[in-house]
């Protein structure tokens, strides 16, 4: 557990010293927000799909690059061998990795919801607390996701481009239910009838969660 | 009696056509200090790396404390010891934060003191809390010096443990190197010259065309304890 905190720990204290996570992904967030928000005109603005649609897309974006950036430390003066040597496990150093990722991401995400509400002319009630839990469950799915697939890119000359490449189209299944089901909590539907939905993205959650802690020993190995 | 710490069996490692080592015959006991000599490219670096489990032997075998370094186990990985061309320091920490982290990697009983006695080891007690990006080639040597033999590691593999330092660095060094070899740890370290270490007896080994061959051993320390350079100086 000591190997898992002082990961993590390392890992918030690099990113609270820069910031260069945090504010990069709330200002990708915003930027996708602002585009959709134009390219969708006065009409669909008050959209509740539309709102989902665009918050998605902003999470991908933010999750891709807060994944990249997850690990982008440890191969700075090839941290990641240090950790590799040390007796730390490496499914440990994957939680940690993970964590980290998710933490980032969930900043972004409270961003995005804001500038979501702000820009889509949505209000602040009870329909925000049902967007959470499926928020939480996509945070968990792509940074599962996207952090065993950035251990992979990170090792590739351009592995910046492979990301999205390999992760959007994995994610699929899981955005099109967290689109789904956002856009039925935006619109105050209750939970039961998102079952469905919630039920592919935990199930998205758990193999990628799983796939990851069992396969990250063998992804950054060869580091 | 107990094995060698490092014992290699007929190691080779390629990387597509081109043949970095061959038939690496190498066997090291606790105590023992051996520099390896070569010019660059000569596959020092990577003997090293195969040793701490870093890469894998393309044929033959590679042994730390009787283990095959292909699947070390974390209860022998915390008793190596690598400092490598790469410092493995993040730039963003502070010297002493960097040693903190490490020391809780390898769950030593007090991080903090542990972090301050190595950085006053090393000479950089001053500098402790100024970020690592802001340090010289050679501060960053000797902090990644303290780095690798932090939990006084039972292995210790040194990549040119003296390229960049100046001459107290130099010092500083080698008298961790003599530290570690008197309380029974096996050092490794590769080098472009033989150096001078006052006190120990160090074995010279030297990687030609990928192989490797024992130059000289005690007859080449000098009465005073000096190790003569065998480049012919």
């Amino acid at each position: 557990m000591s190997g898992f905190t002082a990961v993590l720990r390392k890992d918030l204290r690099l990113e609270l010293r820069s910031g260069e996570s945090t504010l990069a992904l709330l200002a990708l967030s915003m930027l996708v927000l602002v585009v959709l928000v134009f390219a969708l005109g006065a009409a669909r603005v008050r959209s509740v799909d539309a709102a989902a649609g665009a918050l998605w897309v902003a999470m991908v974006f933010a999750g891709m690059l807060g994944a990249n950036r997850a690990l982008l430390a440890e191969r700075d003066n090839g941290a990641i061998r240090g950790l590799l040597l040390s007796p730390l496990d490496p499914s440990t150093l994957y939680a940690a990795k993970l964590c980290a990722a998710l933490i980032f991401m969930a900043v972004a995400e409270v961003g995005a919801v804001i500038l979501m509400v702000l820009f889509f002319n949505l209000d602040f009630d009870a329909s925000m607390a049902r967007l959470a839990p499926i928020l939480v469950l996509g945070a968990i799915g792509f940074s599962a996701l996207a952090t065993l697939l950035s251990a992979i890119t990170g090792r590739t000359r351009g592995g910046d481009m492979l990301l999205p490449i390999l992760a959007v189209p994995i994610f699929v299944p899981a955005l099109i239910a967290g689109v789904k089901a956002s856009a039925a909590a935006l619109a105050g539907a209750p939970f039961e009838s998102m079952g469905d939905w919630l039920k592919i993205m935990i199930a998205f959650d758990v193999l990628f969660v799983t796939a990851g802690y069992l396969l990250f020993e063998h992804v950054v190995g060869g580091e | 009696m107990p094995g060698p710490v490092v014992e290699t069996r007929s190691l080779a490692k390629t990387y597509g056509p081109a043949v970095v080592l061959r038939e690496v015959q190498l066997r090291l006991l606790a105590g023992a200090g051996a520099f390896i000599i070569g010019g660059n490219g000569a596959g020092k670096s990577t003997l090293l790396r195969i040793l701490a489990g870093l890469e894998a032997p393309s044929d033959g075998q590679a042994l730390v404390f009787g283990q095959d370094t292909r699947r070390l186990a974390a209860r022998y990985r915390r008793r190596i010891g690598l400092m490598a061309h790469q410092s493995f320091l993040y730039p963003n920490l502070t010297a002493r934060e960097n040693l903190e982290f490490y020391a809780e990697l390898y769950s030593l009983a007090d991080p903090r003191a542990c972090a301050h006695q190595w950085l006053g080891r090393v000479g950089l007690a001053e500098v402790a809390d100024a970020r690592v990006r802001a340090f010289s080639r050679g501060m960053e040597q000797r902090l990644s010096v303290a780095r690798a033999m932090l939990a006084e590691p039972a292995l210790l593999l040194l990549d040119e443990p003296f390229a960049s330092l100046d001459h107290d660095g130099a010092e500083i060094v080698a008298a961790l190197i003599r530290g570690a070899v008197e309380r029974g740890a096996c050092v490794l370290a590769t080098t472009h010259g033989i150096p001078e270490i006052d006190g120990v007896e160090l074995a010279v080994f030297e990687i030609s065309r990928g192989r490797l061959m024992q130059h000289a051993h005690k007859e080449e320390v000098r009465r005073g304890g000096r190790i003569r350079s065998l480049l012919g100086r």
